[in-house]
């Protein structure tokens, strides 16, 4: 586990890593023991038809069959929970990877060696995709194990398809985040900074189901190609699969001549 | 002539309107302990940082074993040590942890040699770095440094925080890779330790490099301190007019001066008397500086 940079920033997050995946899995332990009762209260799902278009189109579309397992994980997970699980995941090991070192001052030590700084930041960028698909995978485990529990029936392939978007969109602001840290090498900025454009990219998608003018400009948020098609009922949109990781891909690259040009800070 | 291991060309850092050195024009030769001295904020570790490749220049260039410090910056790594000034090493690893991984990433290292070099600074590799106090973090900090045998050696204050005894140590580890064609450039703020273990000194101060020098002369030059306790009244004007001393006072039978180059003529004056202690104050190199000064114009 110390032979390269890679392995050592996955070996550095064991500790933290095992603590997210708890928490993933108390999470789906609780939605799934919640969905029966969920079922078992059809109002619930008149309550949603009455309720005006606009709080509708705010929480989601999905409210509407609320009571399908899909209709439930999509309102209860995949709209608003497991978005915010993998960007705080992915936000803080983004901004961590150079930023972060930067800031504990081991960089000096690091870059000290016959490494090229792009390698240091790809290697970095690499531990962060790996660790944040391994938390998805954690997810889709604890869900397939929990669900047949309480006979709630959903397809592995399409949840795996819903979660794979979901890590996408956790690594395009990990990406941003680690870019952030690359340009300025301050752990702060790029946490605040990538944190401030999550909610207003996720606020310009549901907005723009309501609001008129802003038709259209949700197709520039990370939001829509995440959760638009719907890959929980419909299954992976492979060009909003697409844009995410080439955005992600992108930022990445950017990092790196980002880093390769600046200062490394004391 | 063999070709300089270091060599600045210009050399100018400014961090934003901060100067951080200036027009440096430095040479270090192959095999030779270069000692960079300088007062707080004299700009050591901007050059040693520029040299790492690690903040770029302002103007100028520098280049380390015949390769831009900049284009060929991984090249020249492969072949240099460096302890960095302000050391931060990973807290949550062990030492032998932290000594495999920096090996690994250099392509392996001899475990071996790792070993005797923990040993000879008595160091204990098992501990967590977080519980290590300051001086087994800088043994730990120059250990990393040698671990590939680099042909160069760039040290940024390397025995702050160790005690006398493991500094003579290091210096004994100096001299020896010295004598196996090693080169080091170590800065430092003490004039006693540079004396110690360097060949050639260059002086930084306020960014910029005011001289450089052989040991030798710089000790001929150098202004030391000295405090004689003697067991009775002694003659002030006798020691006043010797050669070298400047400001002697009497106080309660203890004479104090300054004394520039040998100390012998003093010594052997005192030795007139019955000497209960002497002390020899460090001076501090602002006062070295405007000693070398007036001491080079007088020449
Ligand atoms: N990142 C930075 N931003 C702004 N100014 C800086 C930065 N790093 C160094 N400086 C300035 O550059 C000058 C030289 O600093 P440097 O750290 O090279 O000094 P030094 O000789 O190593 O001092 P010391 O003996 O205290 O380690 C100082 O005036 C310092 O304030
Ligand atoms: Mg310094």
């Amino acid at each position: 586990m110390l032979s390269n940079i890679f392995l050592k920033t996955l070996r550095d997050q064991r500790v933290s890593f095992t603590w997210w995946s708890l928490g993933v899995v108390a999470l789906c332990v609780f939605l799934v023991a919640y969905y029966p009762s969920v079922t078992r209260t059809p109002s619930l799902s008149e309550f949603f038809e009455e309720a005006p278009e606009w709080i509708k189109a705010f929480v989601g579309e999905s409210i509407e069959d609320y009571t399908s397992p899909a209709g439930y994980l999509n309102g209860e997970l995949f709209y608003m929970m497991a978005p915010l699980i993998f960007l705080i995941f992915a936000i803080a090991r983004g901004s961590a990877a150079i930023a972060g070192e930067e800031h504990d001052g081991t960089l000096d030590l690091l870059l000290a060696n016959p490494l090229p700084r792009w390698q240091v930041v790809l290697e970095k960028a690499a531990s962060l995709a790996v660790s944040t698909v391994a938390l998805g995978a954690v997810l889709w485990l604890s869900l397939i194990v929990a669900a047949p529990a309480v006979n709630m029936d959903i397809s592995h392939a399409r949840l795996a398809a819903a979660i794979l978007s979901c890590v996408l969109l956790g690594l395009v602001f990990g990406a941003f985040a680690l870019a952030l840290g690359c340009a300025t090498g301050k752990r702060g900025t790029a946490i605040g900074v990538a944190t401030a454009l999550a909610f207003a990219t996720f606020f310009l998608n549901s907005l723009a189901h309501v609001v008129g003018g802003l038709k259209g400009w949700n197709r520039l948020s990370p939001f829509y190609y995440y959760i638009e098609a719907e890959p929980l009922k419909y299954g992976l949109n492979g060009l909003h699969a697409l844009v995410l990781f080439s955005v992600a891909l992108l930022l990445v690259g950017l990092s790196s001549v980002f880093f390769a040009r600046r200062d490394v800070l004391v | 002539m063999q070709e300089p291991v270091i060599r600045t060309e210009a050399l100018t850092k400014y961090y934003g309107r901060q100067r951080g050195v200036e027009d440096l024009d430095l040479e270090v030769k192959r095999g030779e302990v270069f000692g960079y001295l300088g007062p707080n904020g004299a700009g050591k570790t901007t050059t040693i940082r520029l040299l790492l490749d690690l903040i770029r220049p302002t103007r100028g260039r520098a280049e380390v074993l015949g390769m831009d410090a900049h284009a060929q910056g991984v090249a020249i790594r492969e072949r240099v040590g460096y302890l960095p000034g302000e050391l931060s090493l990973y807290d949550k690893m062990t030492g032998s942890e932290l000594l495999q991984y920096l090996g690994n990433l250099r392509g392996g290292v001899d475990r071996g040699y790792v070993a005797s070099l923990a040993e000879r600074l008595e160091c204990d590799l098992r501990q967590r770095i977080k519980t290590l106090s300051r001086g087994n973090k800088q043994k730990l900090g120059i250990i990393q440094a040698f671990i590939h045998r680099p042909e160069l050696v760039v040290l940024d204050e390397p025995t702050g925080g160790l005690d006398p005894l493991m500094q003579h140590e290091f210096h004994r580890m100096v001299r020896e890779l010295v004598a196996e064609g090693t080169t080091f450039f170590i800065s430092s703020h003490n004039l006693p330790e540079v004396e110690r273990i360097c060949d050639r000194v260059g002086i930084v101060r306020e960014g910029s490099l005011v001289a450089v020098d052989e040991i030798e002369s710089l000790k001929a030059k150098a202004l030391r301190k000295l405090e004689i306790h003697f067991a009775s009244p002694v003659p002030l004007t006798l020691f006043q007019e010797l050669p070298g001393v400047r400001d002697a006072r009497l106080e309660n039978n203890t004479l104090s001066c300054s004394v520039v180059g040998s100390m012998d003529a003093v010594i052997k004056t005192a030795a007139r008397f019955e000497v209960l202690n002497v002390v020899s104050p460090e001076v501090s190199l602002e006062e070295i500086f405007i000693e070398y000064y007036q001491g080079g114009s007088d020449a």
